[in-house]
Order: C-alpha cells, then sequence, then structure tokens
C-alpha cells in the first residue's frame, strides 16, 4: 500500500492503482474522454493531465494510466494543469466545434470560441474525436480487430481493412455503444429490433460486467464452464467412478488452471455467437492426437466444457487432462455426445469391475476405472461401428436390456445395474453428484427431457446454503427455476450471460440467486425486441404455458407420468457399503437427527437399506410437493384447470387429458 | 459448548471467529459468496474484521448456478 | 567453417595482419553509399582490373571500406599505410594513380585544397576535418572491408567479447559500462549502464529473459551517422549487443533498421552470417555456453517507429504509436519482457569501453561538474557548410571548432547565421552561442538538444521562419496522431507558420504558437510530441525580429518566403538578355542592351533569373 495526497487529501492505495481510480476514491473528478473502466487505459486524449510532485521534481502526467508506485503528491487543479486542459480543449474544439461531449469539457474550462481556425475542421455534431474507444473496445472486449486506425498525423481514421466493409463484423454494437459521440451507427439489423437502444442499454451492462468483473468470478472468458472442475471437486460434488464419489485426490490433474495453462488459447473470441462478450467456448490448438484414424495430426479441438472434464475424466476415474482432450475431439470427430459417452462408459466400467461384465463379454478390452486405453479404443469402436463399443454407444437403457438378455446374470445383477445406471428417461445424466441434494435429484428427474440440468440447478442452494429446506421451498424452486431457465431455450437465447457473470451489487438484492439484475435485463430485451411489454411474471409465464403443452405432449406419446420421473438410486443414494462408508458420519448423522433412527450396534448394509428406504420415500413425497405447485395431478399429469388459467386449453391438448381424467 | 448456525449446520463457536475463520473451517473455497450475520450483509472486506458472536445465525450463500 | 574459441580469434588477427603487411600499399576506396552513388564501386572494379593487367595486384591491395566521411568530395581514395588522401576520383584518374604509386609520388590534382590557404594537403592527418577527429565508434572507417569478417577481427573485434565472456561476471561488464558513464547516443542521453542495471534485475526479479534491441532507423532527415557505422564497421554493433546481451542476461536480439539503407542491411546481413559461421553468434559463442541470435527487421518509413516503445510495437507487429513512459521498456518491453534499446552508436563504442577501460573512455569529453558527457559523438555536418560530412569528435568541442575548423567555415563568403542540432526536434542556436562546449545537457539548456548528432548549419540567407515550418511540417507528417497535443498541436503550428510566410500572419500569432508549444511540450505521449516545438521555440527565442518582419511588415529579410519578395532589376544590369530568355513564365522584358523589367504580377519567384545572371543586376527584397 502506499500512501499518496490528491489535492491535499490522503488516501492509502494498493501500489500500481492508477492516479485516476486513486481520485475516484475521493470522489475527485478528473476530466477524461478516451478513458472507460473496461478497456485499458489508452492515454490519447490528455485531458487527464495532473501534476505529479514524486519529492524530487514535478512533471505533468496522464492519471488514467500513471501507475502509483511510490508517495507522490498531486494536484489535479494547478494553474498549469488547468491551462494545458483549456489549450487541449480549444484544440478539440476548433476541430469539433459541435461535439457535445467536447463542448461541455471546454465550457468547463472556459473555453468556447478557439483562436484559430483548424484547416480538417468537422462540423458534424457526431464527429469522430479519434479517442480510440472503438478500436480498443473491439480489440480487448470482443478480441476481434475488425476496426483499427489507419494513416498517421492529421490522415489518422478509424477504418475497416483496406477501407472496405468486413463481413466479419457481426453489428454486435460494442464500438457503438463506447463511442462518446455517436459517430459510429448501427445499420441494418435484419432482426429489426423494436428498441434498438433500450437492447443496447441492457447487453452493455452485462457487457461490462464481463469485462470487469468476470476474471474474478468464474473466469467465464479464460476457461468457460471448465472452472466448475476444482469447485465441484472442493464441495465433494465431482462425478468420481461412476458417480460413486464426489472428489479425488488427483482431481488437480483437471484443475482450469492446467486447461488455462498449458493448452486453452487464450486471447480469442469463439464462433459460438458472433459478437458474444463472454465469449466462453474455448479451443485447444495444435494439440497432437496420440490414437485414432487421425494420430499424429496436430488439431483443433472444440472444449473442454465441464461436463467433458468431469465425464470423460473423473466419472471414468480418469484424471489425465490430455485423455480428457482427446475424447473431447473424437467425440465431436464421430458426432458422440461426450455427456453420454463419459456416463455411459462409467456404467460399463463399474459393470466391469462387478463382474457383469468380463474380458470374453468386452471383446478383451478391461473395462477398469481409469483404463484410458480402453477409453479411447471404446470410442474408436463406437465411430467405426464394430466391437462391443457400438453396444455401449447405444447408451445405458439399452445397454441394461442387452446384458439382461445376452449375458447369464443374477436377479441381483440386473437389480444392482438398474441402481447404478446413470440415466432418467433413457437420457444418460449430466456431470453433478446429487446424491445429498434432493431437490436436485428433483431438478434431474423431474426434468421433461431425462436427465440434465437444463431445467434446475439447485445443488448449492439446496445442500450448501440450505435455502431450500422443506419440501414446499424445494417445490417452488423447482417451479421457478425450471420455469425461468427454459425461457432462455424458448427465446434462442444463452443462458450464461444470466448466471455466470453477476453485477457487483447481486449481493445485496432480496434474491441473489436469481440474479434480479439481469432477470430485469432480459425483461428489457424481449419487450425492446418485440415491441412487447413484458414484465418478470409474464417472463414465467411464457415459459410455463411451453413447458406444460410439452409435458402434455409426453404424455400423450406414452410417457410424462410420475412412473417416467423415477430415478437410479445411485442418484439419490449410496449403493454399496463402500459408497456408504465414505460418507459414513454425514448419513449417520442423518439417519440420527432426521429421522431418529438408532444407528447403535447397526451394519453399514443395515443402515444403507435403511437410509434408501427414507430417500426413496423422500422423493416420491417431493414429487407430490412438485406436481401440487405444478398444478398437475398425483400422477404427475397437467389438469384442465391448470391449462385453461395458461390459456393452453387448446383443442388438442384437451383432447389428449379429457381421454385420460 | 457455544455454537454457531452456518447454513443451518451447527460449528463450535470460538474467540475471534472471523468470516474468513469459518470459510477455512467449511472449506468455502468458492469465491462468489454472499455472507450474512444475523441477517446483516457483510462486505468482502469486512470478513477479516467482524468478529462473530456466538449463537450467530451465519449465512454464506454461494451464488452458483452451474452451467 | 568451424566455431572459434578465444585463442583462434587471436590466430585470425595475426594472420590477417602479416597478410595485409605483404603490400606495399592498400587502396581504401570508400564504398559507403555517398561514395557508392558517385560511382566508386565502379571505380574499386577498374582499379583491380587495371592493377591486374599490370600484374601488380600482390604489390598494392583495393578495399572497400565504409565512409570516411567526407561526403561531398566523393568518391573518396586513401593510400595506405602512407595516408594519403585523394577526393573526387575518377575512372580517369586511375593510371595516374597508380604511376604515382610506384613512384612515391601524388596525383596533385586530386588532393584536398586548403579553402583559405589554397595549400595542397596532402597526408589525411594534417586536413583539419580528419586532424581534429577522435574516432572511437567510427574507429575502422575507411580501413577495413565491411564485408569481409577478418579485416574487423585484424583490428581487435571480438577479444572484447572474449574477454567478457570469460573473465567477466555479468555485474562487472554492467559495472564497467556504469563507471564509463556512456549515454545513449540516440538521443535520449540517458546513462547507458544504469538503463542495463535496470533490465538486468527485472530479468532476474520477475524471472523473464530480457531482449536486446539496436536502433538503427535514424530518422532524422540529413542524418547518416548510423548508416555510415553500419556501412563501416558492422561487427562493432554486433560485438556491442553480444556483450550487452552477455551483461543482461539476453539471448536473441534484434536490429531495428529503416528500410530504406539497402547498403547498410546488406553489409549488417553479411557480417551477421559471417560472425555465426564463426562462431561469434549463436549456441555456446567461444565456449562460454553463452547464446545469442540477433535477428533484422526493418522499418516501413515512420520516423516515430525511431521512438524506443514504438519501435517494439512495430517488431510486435503493431502500428508503431507510443505507450506511456511510465513504463520503462528496460522493465516491460518486447513481449512484455525487460527490454534494452540502444542506438547504433551506443553499441559501437562497447566493445572499447571493454578494451579500454571505463576510466580511459571517461576520461574524454565533457568531464567537469556533475552532469557528464563523456567519450566522444558522431555528428553529420550539413547544410551551408565548406567540409560537409561526417565527424567524430570528443564531447565539449566548440560549436566554433566544429563548424570553423572542422567544418571550414560557410562558403560562398557568407556569415554564419544560425546551427540547427538534434534533428527535427532539436532547436536553432545562432551566433551567441557559437563558443557553447557541446553536451548533452549544454544544448538542451540553450533550448535545443544533442539528439542523434545531426548539425545543420545555415547562412544569413536563411529564412528562420521558413526552416521552422519546414520542421514542423515534417513532424507533422510523422506524427503518429495518437495524442491530441501533438497531432493537433502539429497541424496548427503547421498552419500558422504558412499563413506567416505567405504574409497572412497576425498579431497574437507568436504567442499563440508559443502557447500551443508550452501545451505539447508538458503534454504529449512521446518524445516526438514533447520536443516537436523546439524548432518553433528556438527560432522565436533567437529570431524573434523576423517572426515580426514577416508579421508585421509582411516582409522576409532573407529573401526566402516567396509571396513576401519581390525580384527586382538593379542598375547593375547590362541589357544581355540572358535572364528574359530564361523566364520560364515571360515575366522579363526589354530590349537588348536597355535595363530589361520584370512584371511582378507575372513572377512566379523560381530565382533562375538570378542564377543566370552576370552582373548581379537581381535584387531579391
Amino acid at each position: 500500500m502506499k500512501d499518496i495526497i490528491i489535492d491535499g487529501k490522503k488516501i492509502s492505495v494498493k501500489e500500481e492503482t492508477t492516479i485516476l481510480d486513486a481520485a475516484k476514491e475521493l470522489n475527485i473528478e478528473i476530466p477524461a474522454l478516451c478513458h472507460r473502466p473496461t478497456v485499458e487505459a489508452y492515454g490519447a486524449c490528455r485531458l487527464c493531465v495532473v501534476d505529479v510532485n514524486d519529492g524530487r521534481k514535478t512533471r505533468m502526467v496522464t492519471s488514467c494510466n500513471y501507475p502509483i508506485r511510490k508517495s507522490i503528491e498531486v494536484n489535479t487543479q494547478s494553474e498549469r494543469v488547468r491551462k494545458t486542459r483549456g489549450m487541449l480543449l480549444e484544440m478539440m474544439l476548433s476541430r469539433w466545434p459541435n461535439v457535445d461531449v467536447i463542448k461541455q469539457f471546454a465550457a468547463e474550462y472556459k473555453v468556447t470560441k478557439p483562436r484559430f481556425i483548424h484547416p480538417l475542421v468537422d462540423y458534424s455534431s457526431n464527429a469522430c474525436i479519434l479517442c480510440g474507444l472503438c478500436v480498443n473496445a473491439c480489440s480487448e472486449i470482443m478480441w476481434e480487430d475488425i476496426i483499427g486506425f489507419a494513416g498517421r498525423g492529421e490522415s489518422r481514421r478509424v477504418v475497416m481493412p483496406f477501407e472496405k466493409h468486413y463481413d466479419a463484423c457481426v453489428g454486435c454494437s460494442t464500438c457503438a455503444n463506447i463511442c462518446p459521440t455517436g459517430a459510429i451507427k448501427m445499420i441494418d439489423d435484419p432482426n429489426q429490433p423494436a428498441d434498438s437502444k433500450r437492447i443496447m442499454k441492457y447487453g452493455s451492462k452485462i457487457a461490462d460486467e464481463m469485462v470487469l468483473m468476470d476474471e474474478e468470478q468464474c473466469d467465464m472468458r479464460g476457461v468457460g464452464t471448465a472452472h466448475l472442475a476444482q469447485i465441484m471437486n472442493d464441495y465433494d460434488l465431482f462425478p468420481t467412478c461412476n458417480y460413486k464419489f464426489g472428489s479425488h485426490k488427483d482431481a488437480g490433474g483437471l484443475h482450469s488452471d492446467v486447461f488455462k495453462q498449458k493448452y486453452i488459447t487464450q486471447g480469442l473470441p469463439d464462433g459460438c455467437w458472433l459478437g458474444c462478450s463472454m465469449s466462453c467456448a474455448k479451443t485447444v490448438e495444435g494439440y497432437e492426437l496420440k490414437t485414432g484414424p487421425y494420430k499424429g495430426d496436430k488439431v483443433l479441438i472444440d472444449g473442454p466444457e465441464y461436463e467433458t472434464i468431469a465425464g470423460c475424466g473423473a466419472n471414468m476415474g480418469i484424471f489425465n487432462p490430455e485423455f480428457v482432450l482427446e475424447a473431447n475431439f473424437y467425440c465431436d470427430t464421430y458426432g458422440i455426445d461426450t455427456i453420454s459417452f463419459g456416463t455411459g462408459m462409467a456404467f460399463a466400467m463399474e459393470c466391469y469391475e462387478n463382474g457383469i461384465l468380463n474380458k470374453e463379454r468386452t471383446g478383451g478390452m478391461e473395462f477398469n476405472f481409469g483404463n484410458e486405453e480402453v477409453g479411447l479404443e471404446a470410442l474408436h469402436q463406437m465411430g467405426r461401428g464394430e466391437g462391443f463399443g457400438v453396444i455401449v454407444g447405444q447408451g445405458i437403457r439399452r445397454m441394461k436390456q442387452i446384458f439382461a438378455e445376452k449375458f447369464d446374470l443374477t436377479k441381483k445383477q440386473i437389480k444392482f445395474m438398474q441402481d447404478i445406471g446413470m440415466e432418467a428417461k433413457g437420457m444418460e445424466y449430466s456431470e453433478y453428484v446429487t446424491k445429498e441434494s434432493l431437490a436436485m435429484q428433483g431438478g434431474y428427474g423431474l426434468a421433461l427431457k431425462g436427465a440434465q440440468h437444463d431445467e434446475a440447478w439447485l445443488i448449492f442452494m439446496d445442500m450448501v446454503n440450505n435455502q431450500i429446506p422443506t419440501f414446499e421451498d424445494k417445490a417452488e424452486a423447482l417451479h421457478y427455476f425450471p420455469m425461468f431457465r427454459t425461457w432462455f431455450g424458448l427465446m434462442g437465447l444463452c443462458k450464461l450471460p444470466w448466471n455466470d457473470v453477476e453485477p457487483a451489487d447481486n449481493a445485496e438484492t432480496d434474491e441473489p440467486a436469481k440474479v434480479p439484475g439481469h432477470v430485469e435485463g432480459y425483461v428489457n430485451f424481449f419487450s425492446a425486441m418485440t415491441g412487447k411489454e413484458i414484465d418478470k411474471h409474464e417472463l414465467i409465464l411464457q415459459s410455463e404455458r411451453v413447458y406444460n403443452f410439452q409435458r402434455v405432449f409426453n404424455y400423450r406419446l406414452g410417457f410424462g407420468t410420475r412412473e417416467h420421473d423415477s430415478i437410479p438410486y445411485r442418484s439419490a443414494g449410496p449403493v454399496t457399503i463402500e459408497e456408504y462408508e465414505s460418507r459414513a458420519e454425514r448419513y449417520d448423522k442423518q439417519l440420527v437427527e432426521k429421522w431418529d433412527y438408532d444407528i447403535k450396534g447397526k451394519t453399514s448394509e443395515e443402515k444403507r437399506d435403511y437410509l434408501r428406504k427414507m430417500r426413496e420415500a423422500d422423493y416420491q413425497k417431493l414429487c407430490d410437493a412438485v406436481y401440487k405447485r405444478r398444478g398437475w395431478n398425483e400422477n404427475g399429469i397437467p389438469t384442465i384447470q391448470k391449462m385453461k388459467e395458461l390459456k393452453m386449453d387448446l383443442p388438442e391438448v384437451l383432447a389428449v387429458l379429457k381421454k385420460n381424467n | 459448548m457455544k455454537t454457531i448456525s452456518v447454513n443451518g449446520n451447527s460449528l463450535k463457536w470460538e474467540q475471534n471467529m472471523t468470516i474468513n475463520v469459518i470459510i477455512g473451517k467449511m472449506n468455502y473455497t468458492f469465491k462468489m459468496l454472499v455472507v450474512k450475520v444475523n441477517g446483516e450483509l457483510i462486505k468482502k472486506t469486512e470478513y477479516d474484521m467482524i468478529i462473530i458472536p456466538a449463537a450467530a445465525d451465519v449465512r454464506i450463500i454461494h451464488l452458483i448456478s452451474g452451467g | 567453417m568451424k566455431k572459434l574459441t578465444p585463442d583462434q580469434i587471436e590466430i585470425i588477427q595475426d594472420k590477417r595482419i602479416n597478410e595485409l603487411r605483404k603490400y606495399k600499399a592498400s587502396l581504401m576506396v570508400c564504398a559507403g553509399t555517398g561514395c557508392v552513388s558517385a560511382g566508386s564501386l565502379t571505380l574499386k572494379e577498374l582499379l583491380d582490373n587495371k592493377l591486374k593487367k599490370k600484374g601488380l595486384q600482390d604489390k598494392y591491395l583495393v578495399v572497400p571500406t565504409g565512409c570516411n566521411g567526407f561526403c561531398a568530395q566523393g568518391p573518396i581514395l586513401v593510400i595506405q599505410p602512407q595516408g594519403i588522401f585523394y577526393q573526387k576520383v575518377s575512372s580517369e584518374d586511375i593510371t595516374d594513380i597508380i604511376e604515382s604509386l610506384e613512384n612515391g609520388t601524388y596525383v596533385e590534382r586530386l588532393l584536398y585544397k586548403d579553402k583559405e590557404s589554397e595549400i595542397s594537403i596532402p597526408k589525411m592527418e594534417n586536413i583539419k576535418f580528419f586532424g581534429k577527429q577522435k574516432l572511437i565508434a567510427l574507429r575502422n572507417k575507411g580501413i577495413i572491408n565491411p564485408e569481409n569478417i577478418d579485416d574487423s577481427i585484424a583490428r581487435g573485434a571480438y577479444l572484447s567479447l572474449a574477454k567478457v565472456l570469460h573473465q567477466m561476471t555479468q555485474e562487472e561488464i554492467i559495472e564497467e559500462v556504469k563507471k564509463s558513464e556512456l549515454r545513449g547516443r540516440g538521443g535520449g542521453g540517458f546513462l547507458t549502464g544504469l538503463k542495463w542495471e535496470v533490465s538486468y534485475k527485472t530479468g532476474k526479479d520477475r524471472n523473464k529473459t530480457p531482449y536486446i534491441i539496436c536502433n538503427a532507423d535514424e530518422g532524422d532527415p540529413g542524418a547518416f551517422m548510423d548508416r555510415s557505422i553500419v556501412e563501416a564497421d558492422p561487427h562493432a554493433v554486433i560485438e556491442g549487443m553480444t556483450i550487452g546481451a552477455r551483461a543482461i542476461g539476453a539471448s536473441e536480439g534484434f536490429v531495428y533498421i529503416r528500410k530504406e539503407y539497402p547498403l547498410a542491411l546488406k553489409r549488417l546481413r553479411i557480417a551477421i552470417k559471417q560472425a555465426k559461421d564463426y562462431g561469434l553468434l549463436g549456441e555456446n559463442i567461444l565456449n562460454s555456453g553463452f547464446n545469442f541470435e540477433t535477428h533484422i527487421h526493418r522499418g516501413a518509413g515512420a520516423f516515430v517507429c525511431g521512438e524506443s516503445t514504438a519501435l517494439i510495437a512495430s517488431i510486435g507487429g503493431k502500428a508503431g504509436e507510443p505507450i506511456a513512459s511510465y513504463i520503462y521498456p528496460a522493465e516491460t518491453g518486447f513481449r512484455n519482457n525487460p527490454t534494452i534499446v540502444n542506438n547504433v552508436e551506443t553499441w559501437a563504442n562497447i566493445p572499447v569501453i571493454i578494451e579500454k577501460g571505463a576510466d580511459w573512455f571517461a576520461s574524454i569529453g565533457s568531464i567537469e561538474g556533475s552532469k557528464k558527457s563523456t567519450g566522444t559523438k558522431v555528428f553529420s555536418l550539413v547544410g551551408d557548410i565548406e567540409n560537409t560530412g561526417l565527424v567524430e569528435v570528443p564531447m565539449g568541442i566548440t560549436l566554433r571548432e566544429i563548424i570553423y575548423d572542422i567544418g571550414g567555415g560557410i562558403p560562398n563568403g557568407r556569415d554564419f547565421k544560425a546551427i540547427q542540432t538534434g534533428g527535427p526536434s532539436g532547436g536553432c542556436l545562432p551566433k551567441i552561442h557559437l563558443d557553447l562546449r557541446i553536451d548533452f545537457d549544454t544544448l538542451t539548456e540553450a533550448g535545443s538538444m544533442m539528439g542523434s548528432g545531426g548539425l545543420i548549419v545555415m547562412d544569413d540567407k536563411t529564412c528562420m521562419v521558413d526552416i521552422a515550418k519546414y520542421f514542423i511540417d515534417f513532424l507533422k507528417d510523422e506524427s503518429c496522431g495518437k495524442c491530441t497535443p501533438c497531432r493537433e498541436g502539429l497541424i496548427n503550428l503547421s498552419n500558422i507558420l504558412t499563413r506567416i510566410t505567405k504574409g497572412e500572419g497576425k498579431e497574437n500569432d507568436i504567442e499563440l504558437m508559443k502557447e500551443i508549444a508550452e501545451t505539447m511540450e508538458l503534454a504529449s505521449l512521446c518524445a516526438l510530441g514533447q520536443t516537436a516545438a523546439n524548432p518553433v521555440l528556438s527560432t522565436i527565442k533567437y529570431f524573434r525580429d523576423e517572426y515580426e518582419a514577416h508579421i508585421k511588415d509582411k516582409k522576409c529579410p532573407a529573401g526566402v518566403c516567396k509571396e513576401l519578395i519581390k525580384y527586382k532589376i538593379n542598375d547593375n544590369c547590362t541589357g544581355c538578355t540572358i535572364c528574359a530568355k530564361n523566364c520560364p513564365v515571360d515575366a522579363i522584358s526589354g530590349k537588348p542592351k536597355e535595363m530589361h523589367f520584370i512584371d511582378q504580377a507575372k513572377c512566379i519567384k523560381c530565382d533562375i533569373c538570378n542564377e543566370v545572371c552576370n552582373f548581379e543586376a537581381i535584387t531579391v527584397e
């Protein structure tokens, strides 16, 4: 920390703080034209000059980028500073006499009529004042360099390459938004928004947060969703060896730092959504493949996302980042979903380790957890369409059927497969351990499309924050969040800007988990886009209408009832003794405190079985509460009344519901 | 034995217990936290300063919604 | 090619010296750009052929050398070891030269004639232009073939490197350079040793490998010091850079050389290759375990790229724009690593400092008082001066000595008016400063600067307002345009000065220009902007009356500014009609043998009538 004095006021600041920032803390305003907190200080306009006395001499410096490294004395309003600013403004005013922001500053310094005639005078009120904000924003925020400066001195101007229109520009409006004079116009928006200014207002808020807060929050711009690996491991939620455990001593190998430092290219925009200021779809460039048809080639890998890291890593008992990368690449190449691959392989591996599969049945592959070679060979078999890999490639639901049919299995083994096969509605679970969160068991089990967290992600709210203790609380969360989160899908929007970056004041709001500042943003976005004003309640209703319609649709196809909302026990509690004992303290405690169970003298087996009974009952109770909250009947079917309330009592809907009521 | 409640969990109370101490004991490594003690919001800059009294109701809300 | 060990350098040195001794004389043909453009390479070829024809090729060696510095009198040929100096040599002189060699005489007509005494001076050392110089950076000019590394080694090249690699620690090297008090020759004048120390320490503290850069961008109009050093003795620069790299712990270096120097570029490339072949660049140099590679990066025609941070940006592939000066390249430079940017001349001094010692170097130059300027400086002496060329003199020499002793005074019987020092950002110093002892600080105090060493002499037919306009226009074109005061300041200064030279000056123009200049000095981002107003400020300071004549009286006393002068025919006119015949716009009328008359409306002031008149009948007023 350094003690400095600005205009006679003392303040203590961290080393490398700029004078401009230090002055802000003292509420001292220093004029600046080319400065914004979201881009690096450029030092071009020179308006922010101040006098600095470092003990040896006084010099005039720009406060926006002068780093405080020792105890200095700063004067922001000395006579020569004022005179200099006045002259700078006189020069600017002579060249751009009608630009508001210059006129405003000039008036403060009593400059109204310049004493010289500028040979390049531009009378437009939207003149470009060469501040460089647009160029720097495109470069630093969007990681594109679509505009830049050409020429020098009096011919300096902002252009696209070769002064032609460059169609890499997608109209993200970052430059137009940051321009202080309105010199950049948005043209030709094929989406024809009703009120583009309003959209830009809220969009730029999120963009600013992205630049200013993301690095210390989730670092989406640096590593994307990969940042979750270490968090999940720390909180015992990292799916390890087919969801048996939630952490592993070797999980450090999959820490996002490893990927960031060694593999992931930094500072490049991604191709997911051109113009996105989060740009979280990371890539690894120039990776040399070790196996498969492209062995030896240096390739670009689109990833790795958290799900791939967890699924094709820890869940398979593998903690080698390069395995994850290679699996990522080949899954993409073969058109295989990495989650289904990882969770499916984990199932097969546990089957192998428990005698349901053996070398004969797998065609010689040793399907042990941690076997990287087998992991990739099975993937290549899937790709080629031959070998045991083809069976694994059909997914857990079909694997269970096939194994039961083909192999001579005992009843116990078949039940075991039921318990450990992490699929719901035929879709493999995504990569979070739900064992200790009833709300999240519901989040996965009750999701319309299968076991994925698109609808609800409640583990922390439930398990760690303990914010939804009762069934009703959980049911309320399982109403609001699925409705809110699926709204993004309806609109064709990514939901990550909603919750993977947060406004600085989010903590102080009433319901920080909902990120109300951003909800407001999206409500405004919809209204400004369509011209139809909605509020946050209508937003939920929009989603609720479609959601219920989808449920009826499922039902019409023969699904969509309580039976199909069932979950494998591995997702709700410890299946094996080993699992029970790995968290014995926690389970014992719950048995005693929640259900008054006397654990004295009981074996792990007995305790496990009792726990299971209680937890399975709890899940059904959760379903009861959720169906009620959603306005569905006890079997999980939407009632006609509910559909009427939602104004979704369409003839085809009523036809289905009436038939079965 | 004096205790405090952290997200509904019982934790042994100690003298000079600050938020950072509690975070350490609970192994809360996640960065985006909202901390309230007896309903009052505690700013990050105060994590090392405010001493937590016995029987306090401490809420350490993790703001994470998964990806 | 075998990679050399330190012993082997001395072996090559002895070998080459002995080889050269076998010749009765060496014919040093100047092959600097100036003389080459005057045909010196053709001269060399013809000499070689003639000698061969006569069977004398083992008796006399023809050596193409770097610039001797006496550029206006080229092509230059010097006979060594006798030191006979021939100027304006042409192919017709070859026979006579060879004959004189055989006879032990001179070719009289090719000798230098002292202007005043009119005496011919055969020996170089007796010519004041050369005799008063002290050569350190240019120690090998005119003596070696820069395209043959053995010639450089014969003169001691790379022995300092060997000493540094095997007998000195990094700290010791830095200490030696610090003790010499060598200051940057590119114009910044920073203490070189201190700069190196910063990079060395930062590199260690932050675990970052430093970089070495040689600034050979030399953008000042009329400056050719760096070009001459590289053309004459590229190994001096390479050796200097390698020593610097060893000192600070760098393993990679760049020479940033302006694209407009093809000959220097060629010689540099050859020198780097030859050094590499001898293992004097690359891995494990001289068996010391030290690695150093240097790359060439060419500029693309921007004066601002001579500024260190803009240069570093340019090497990194970005536009040459400077950044804030509070971020020292010595700490955070190329690729965010500590980077030393030193000028060509600075590097050329390093091997000598190591060889002869810091104390020896520190005993030369301007060494009194607390602010010293040790060593020598290479100056390019151009303009209205008798002896135009390149000189290296000890710091502290007076302007009078340079202009009159070395430079031979002002030609055409005119009077000295001013000298512009330090390139476009320098200032103009009038007569009263003729006894100024030149060093970094005296020049700055007087309102000018050392810069990279340009000296432009102006006679009394120079308009100081026009000079200011010329430099301001140059800087206006070269300003990168990033910061307001430099970009707008120069545009407006140029505009005001143009008005003044056209007779449209306004009463408060001088004060306005001073205000603009003050703002530029205080608020500009880099040294270009901060010093850009110097030409205006120094000419206002010393020649204010000229400005006032332009503004108030609408007159140009020196007779330069076209809108303010009139061409008139005076009584001397004999009516010879030459002027009328040559006037491109038919503005002169008159009968033969009668006084002629210039029509002011038509006259474009091209000065042709004045040039062709033999009777001094044209008055410019």
